[in-house]
């Protein structure tokens, strides 16, 4: 487990895309709820180091993306495979154990356990490990609140600290890759901010970002690269840059008829 | 015996019933806050825990009619007595959830609880056709011991019962404040998506759960035999839904809530046949069960949950 | 089906009994079936048996009362023998040897009416002895028994289902308790002494089976009519909503406590007749026959039947019954022949009635692990698309009108219809909405915009009352709606639709296009069960008009007519939510994010039918996300942002106001 980190390329940015090896890589993939079609053969690629986005708008497939790396969705065709191995066959607790954290949509804290045991359950597959205490450093240094408020419950905080508080469990598993959905929702401008810094400040430690957004602007000035998903498929992808010079980006992400 | 004793007494014996009472809330409680279960197949492990408990003792040549034990050998035969009724009691409540609830979990409306109902009047059954009708004496393998204090007595078995029901309530209170696997119960019981999502093995934090309810059920059923003496098929129904009701006024879900519920149980049983006649005690428990729940569904000590908007 | 078909084009019988209408076979059906009944007794069977199918009445009478609360509302009650034991206990009471007030003038009207008599006892005043007319208390016991059904179920109303369930077994256990502690009314364990046999014009019915066959027969024969008529009626409808989404009931105007009271108080009265007519036919109770194993058993007659099928809990209620007094006792002899053939001492003296209860609880498992919808689920009369329908290019209405709409020039009058102030909900100290004022002007097409989270549906919420605000006032035509219950506002003219579709999933297009027609509709369970020429006339103008409102839609959903809901492509449950939603007459529709999930041409479609709405005179509000369908379609935009509204106006005002863009796409990072 240690190689890992230690293998880890300390910073990606600066570093052109193509030359680092995808580690997540969605080919093909189609996934159904009962008869209704919802990834209709989508295919992502995440680099090592990288941000990447994934926009678009309400019932385009955002989410069950997200759930589909987890496994909490199964697709019908296609594969995901993780760093070289096949996961999408495996079960969500041995997806995680290889090093893929969630910030689900919601951000869904624990709301009857302390800060400190929510970020224990964040390091429940690598619990025993030796580590604990530089990864707790690590996430109260990016969220000094966390550290005033270790002991309070988590469903009593605010909806921008369960946000920081659902991050910093996340990053507890010292993640090679953070999957986050939707982390801006519902939050007020001000925390939307400071969540967007720090999702650059956790890329730039080395960890690997894909996030979904509705906050196109947001997520794609911390990007390096995007999707545009739309009723179930990429319409569009490219970096950032091209993606927010496309004049087709707002039409496309607010769902053109 | 004045009246201070009549009532110290019922005290007493409340506070016994009640440790019995709640180590069968216990696991009403923790499978309902893990998949939101009304489990009534409890009721049944409960009894069934009991002739599991008869049955070993029988094998080890204690009878209805055995004296009891003391010293070395009282201690030893309980402990292996509480010991091997637990671990099968709790397995099976393992069997039960790994063949006939898994498979209804997550189907919306009544079919799970129906399920239950249904494997509650199997195992009822069973051991009636079986091991029959009949009232079985269990051994009185507890020397009858008794101590006054004040006019009010207390015996051993008593004793006994509340030490063995303190050290199993601060042991599951320990798994679960402390323990990798208890932060994951209580995780999963509070957000079950997200556990999974934290790596929890949700499908293993259930079976253990229902693993650590029967067997809280199993000592509960021992703690029947030795305080009653006796036991047949029928005893699981009146005993689990007195345990039921003492989890709902704890607030089902609720682990120190069962706690509290069941001795609040034991008490009212004890100290509400002393004010009333005893065949009215079913009537105020199940008036009880009723109220709390139409007024205070969260029971006594409920607390909202924090939103988690 | 395939077997079934191949029978038919091998049996030309066959094929010529299906051609029959399913309505007048099963007519037909019911006849032989009540024919053969009432042949039964006469054909030579042992007397034995007709005790027994009288029997199997009774719980053929309970089943079908559980299942007009299980089956039909879906509420689990579990103490259902309560009502059974007080129908019983009403009767007994009433007609035994068990209460023997004191006489006085008072009892004298009755003694004329010959209820009760006045016996002279030796050396004491005299007594009465009651004895009321079978008929009377049949009458009397199902009333008391439909009270005592309200009365067990208000408590329950606000609980969830499995909480519900805990009450219901809670009474169901101090029901028998009460009946074994109140031996002044009950004789307690020892039981009833004496219950009087029922009389029709002079005549005992004594202790034959026969003329208890043909009384339970009869009740049966009612007990089936009135749950099929009520299944296929507005109550029933109104019941199977509620069991299927109770929100979403209420948003079409059901209130879920007038009908799960109803439903109680119908089941328990059926419960009622069955204890009545059981305690005469056995002239004696005890309170052991009502305990939680025969509410489980009855209970067990719903789940194998399928609940909400009434032919199924007929057909389970009599095997079980007959398994129970019957079919058990009759194996268990050849089982002990085989025993002692074979030397088996065990089998020898088997008795397999004794598994009965463990025979009910491997049913309850497997029915719940294999066949949940019971053996013989509910027939739904599906007919599948024909060819034609299938390859038919999809249709819009051709005539977009409604022949209840008042279609007013559009911006003729400016008059608002719905005005709001200072509307304020907060979650948690989150403010999903927050002090908004908005007024929505008749004839409008009026978009609510804004990133998620915004508060956009928490806004539907509040407007049409399924969510309770903190603050503020909501007025329709000038007339406060705010704080009354969903089913009122939607009585007053506002509809809306969900955002992840709230359809009753279980019910077909039209049953579904019918609740939405509630409100309009008078049938009560009288009606429903007579179904007098009123209520015939209401239902079919129902039909008619949700006929007219489904062919707004073209040919996308009429030859779906009886297709069950779940079967649906996810853009025809769209459309079936609107049209129900229309069903209601609405002055007002939200309808939110009704173009989520469909493809450009059928949301161009929507968005043509949504200009139609309008010139029908139906004012319009729509949250929608798709920002250039909002454009085309909306006379005014309104943009949320965080519970705020941030900005109102025309869309091409909106379009371009820096706040609007901000909140939708995000800030601009600062430059870094």
């Amino acid at each position: 487990m240690s190689s890992q980190t230690d293998g880890r390329p300390p910073h990606a940015d600066g570093r052109p895309p193509g030359a680092a090896e995808p580690i997540l890589q969605f080919t093909d993939v189609h996934t159904y709820y009962g008869p209704l079609h919802v990834l209709k053969g989508v295919s992502y690629e995440i680099r090592e180091g990288e941000i990447v986005s994934l926009l678009g708008g309400n019932a385009s497939g955002k989410s069950t993306t997200m759930k589909t790396v987890l496994g909490l969705v199964r697709p019908a065709q296609g594969t995901v495979t993780f760093r070289g191995e096949t996961i999408h066959t495996l079960r969500t607790s041995e997806i995680v154990r290889r090093g893929i954290a969630p910030v689900p949509e919601a951000r869904r804290v624990f709301p009857r356990m302390s800060v400190i045991e929510n970020l224990e359950m964040g390091r429940y597959t690598r619990r025993g490990e030796p580590g604990w205490e530089a990864e707790l450093d690590r996430v109260f240094g990016l969220f000094p609140v966390l550290k005033e408020r270790r002991s309070q419950l988590a469903g009593t905080m605010s909806g921008g600290e369960q946000q920081m508080l659902a991050i910093g469990r996340a990053l507890m598993a010292n993640p090679t890759l953070l999957c986050m959905d939707e982390p801006s929702m519902g939050l007020s401008p001000g925390y939307v901010e400071q969540v967007f810094d720090i999702i650059k400040a956790i890329n730039q430690q080395g960890t690997t970002v894909f996030v979904v957004e509705q906050n196109v602007n947001m997520a794609l000035s911390i990007a390096n690269r995007g999707y545009v998903l739309q009723m179930g498929e990429v319409v569009l992808a490219g970096t950032a840059k091209e993606l927010l010079e496309n004049p087709l980006i707002q039409k496309a992400y607010l769902g053109s008829a | 015996m004045s009246v201070f004793d009549v009532f110290l007494q019922q005290l007493v014996n409340g506070i016994a019933l009640g440790m019995m009472y709640a180590l069968l809330a216990l696991g009403f409680t923790m499978v309902y806050g893990i998949i939101e279960l009304i489990n009534f197949a409890h009721f049944s492990v409960f009894m069934t825990g009991t002739f599991f408990g008869l049955l070993l003792l029988n094998a080890l040549g204690y009878t209805g009619s055995s004296g009891a034990l003391t010293g070395l050998a009282l201690v030893g035969t309980l402990l292996l007595v509480f010991v091997v009724t637990m671990v099968a009691t709790g397995c099976l409540g393992v069997v039960i959830e790994r063949v006939c609830l898994r498979p209804v979990r997550g189907v919306s409306g009544t079919a799970p609880m129906i399920t239950t109902i249904g494997v509650a009047f199997i195992l009822i059954n069973t051991i009636l056709l079986t091991l029959g009708p009949q009232t079985k004496p269990f051994p009185k393998i507890i020397p009858d011991r008794r101590w006054l204090i004040g006019q009010a007595e207390i015996s051993l078995s008593q004793v006994l019962l509340v030490v063995v029901g303190l050290v199993l309530m601060m042991g599951l209170n320990y798994l679960v404040r402390h323990t990798a696997l208890g932060k994951a119960m209580r995780a999963t019981a509070q957000d079950m998506d997200a556990a999974k999502m934290m790596g929890v093995d949700v499908d293993r934090v259930i079976i253990l759960t229902f693993f650590l309810g029967s067997a809280l059920a199993g000592a509960g059923s021992l703690f029947f035999g030795f305080y009653y003496g006796f036991t047949a098929f029928y005893i699981g129904y009146q005993t689990g839904l007195r345990a039921f009701t003492s989890a709902v006024l704890g607030g089902i879900g609720n682990i120190p809530g069962a706690v509290v519920g069941g001795l609040l149980i034991g008490l009212i049983q004890s100290l509400g046949g002393q004010l009333l006649e005893v065949k009215w005690t079913d009537v105020i428990i199940f008036s009880i069960l009723i109220i709390v729940l139409v007024f205070r569904p969260a029971g006594l000590f409920g607390v909202q949950t924090p939103q988690k908007a | 089906m395939d077997t079934e078909t191949s029978w038919a084009a091998t049996s030309p019988a066959l094929a010529r009994w299906r051609a029959i209408p399913l309505g007048r076979r099963r007519q037909l059906l019911s006849v032989v079936l009540l024919a053969l009944a009432l042949a039964f007794p006469f054909t030579g069977v042992n007397p034995s048996h007709v005790d027994a199918a009288a029997n199997a009445y009774t719980y053929v009478l309970l089943a079908l009362g559980l299942n007009i609360v299980v089956g039909f509302a879906g509420l689990l009650d579990l103490g259902y023998a309560a009502f059974f034991a007080i129908g019983a206990y009403t009767y007994g009471a009433a007609a035994s040897f068990q209460l023997k007030p004191a006489w006085s003038e008072a009892w004298a009207p009755l003694v004329w009416l010959g209820q009760v008599s006045r016996v002279p006892v030796d050396g004491q005043p005299d007594i009465v002895q009651l004895h009321f007319s079978f008929w009377f208390m049949l009458l009397v016991g199902a009333l008391i028994c439909a009270v005592f059904g309200v009365l067990f179920g208000a408590p329950t109303l606000r609980l969830r289902g499995d909480y519900l369930a805990i009450v219901t077994l809670g009474f169901g256990e101090i029901v028998p308790v009460l009946a074994l502690n109140l031996e002044g009314l009950t004789n307690g364990a020892m039981g009833l002494p004496g219950v009087r046999t029922p009389r029709l014009f002079g005549f005992d019915f004594g202790f034959s089976p026969l003329p208890y066959y043909f009384l339970g027969l009869g009740l049966v024969a009612l007990a089936v009519v009135v749950s099929l008529r009520l299944q296929e009626s507005r109550v029933g409808r109104a019941w199977m909503a509620i069991r299927e989404d109770e929100l979403a009931a209420g948003a079409m105007g059901v209130s879920h406590v007038h009908y799960k009271l109803l439903a109680f108080a119908m089941g328990a009265a059926v419960g009622g007749l069955a204890g009545v007519f059981y305690v005469a036919k056995l002239t004696t109770a005890t309170p052991d026959m009502f305990r939680f194993p025969v509410s489980v058993m009855i209970l067990v007659m719903v789940v194998l039947g399928g609940m909400g099928s009434v032919r199924g809990v007929v057909i389970a209620a009599l095997v079980l019954s007959f398994l129970q007094s019957t079919i058990l006792q009759e194996l268990t002899g050849y089982v002990n022949a085989l025993g002692r053939q074979i030397g088996s001492g065990w089998l020898a003296k088997l008795q397999l009635i004794n598994s009965l209860e463990l025979i009910f609880g491997v049913i309850l498992v497997l029915m719940m692990l294999f066949r949940r919808e019971g053996l013989f689920p509910s027939v739904r009369r599906v007919s599948a698309l024909t060819r034609e329908q299938q390859a038919a290019l999809p249709s819009r209405g051709t005539t977009v009108t409604l022949s209840w709409a008042d279609p007013k020039p559009a911006g003729a009058s400016p008059r608002p219809l719905l005005e709001i102030e200072g509307l304020t909900k907060r979650f948690g100290g989150v403010a999903a909405a927050d002090s908004i004022d908005l007024t929505v002007r008749a004839g409008e097409i009026l978009s609510v915009i804004g990133p998620n989270g915004s508060g956009k549906t928490t806004l539907f919420n509040l407007i049409t009352g399924l969510a309770p605000r903190d603050a503020g006032v909501i007025r329709l035509e000038g007339e406060v709606i705010s704080g009354l219950r969903a089913h009122e506002i939607v009585q007053r003219g506002v509809a809306r639709t969900f955002q992840n579709i709230r359809l009753f999933n279980n019910l077909s297009v039209l049953e579904n296009m019918l609740v939405g027609e509630h409100t309009r509709l008078r049938a009560g369970p009288l009606g429903a069960i007579f179904r007098p020429p009123r209520v015939r006339e209401e239902e079919r103008r129902a039909v008619e008009s949700a006929l007219e409102v489904l062919d707004l839609f073209g040919n996308r959903l009429i030859p779906r007519l009886d297709h069950p809901v779940y079967g649906l492509s996810y853009a025809n449950r769209r459309r079936t939510e609107i049209a129900r939603a229309i069903m209601t007459r609405p002055k007002l529709l939200l309808l939110d994010e009704p173009a989520a999930g469909m493809n450009p041409a059928e949301t161009l479609e929507l968005m043509d039918l949504v200009k139609a709405l309008r010139t029908l005179g139906i004012t319009i509000v729509l949250i929608e996300h798709k920002l250039d369908v909002v454009m085309d379609v909306s006379d005014r935009v309104v943009v949320l942002d965080h519970g705020v509204k941030i900005a109102e106006g025309k869309p091409v005002q909106v379009r371009n106001d820096e706040k609007v863009i901000e909140a939708y796409l995000g800030r601009r990072r600062r430059a870094a």
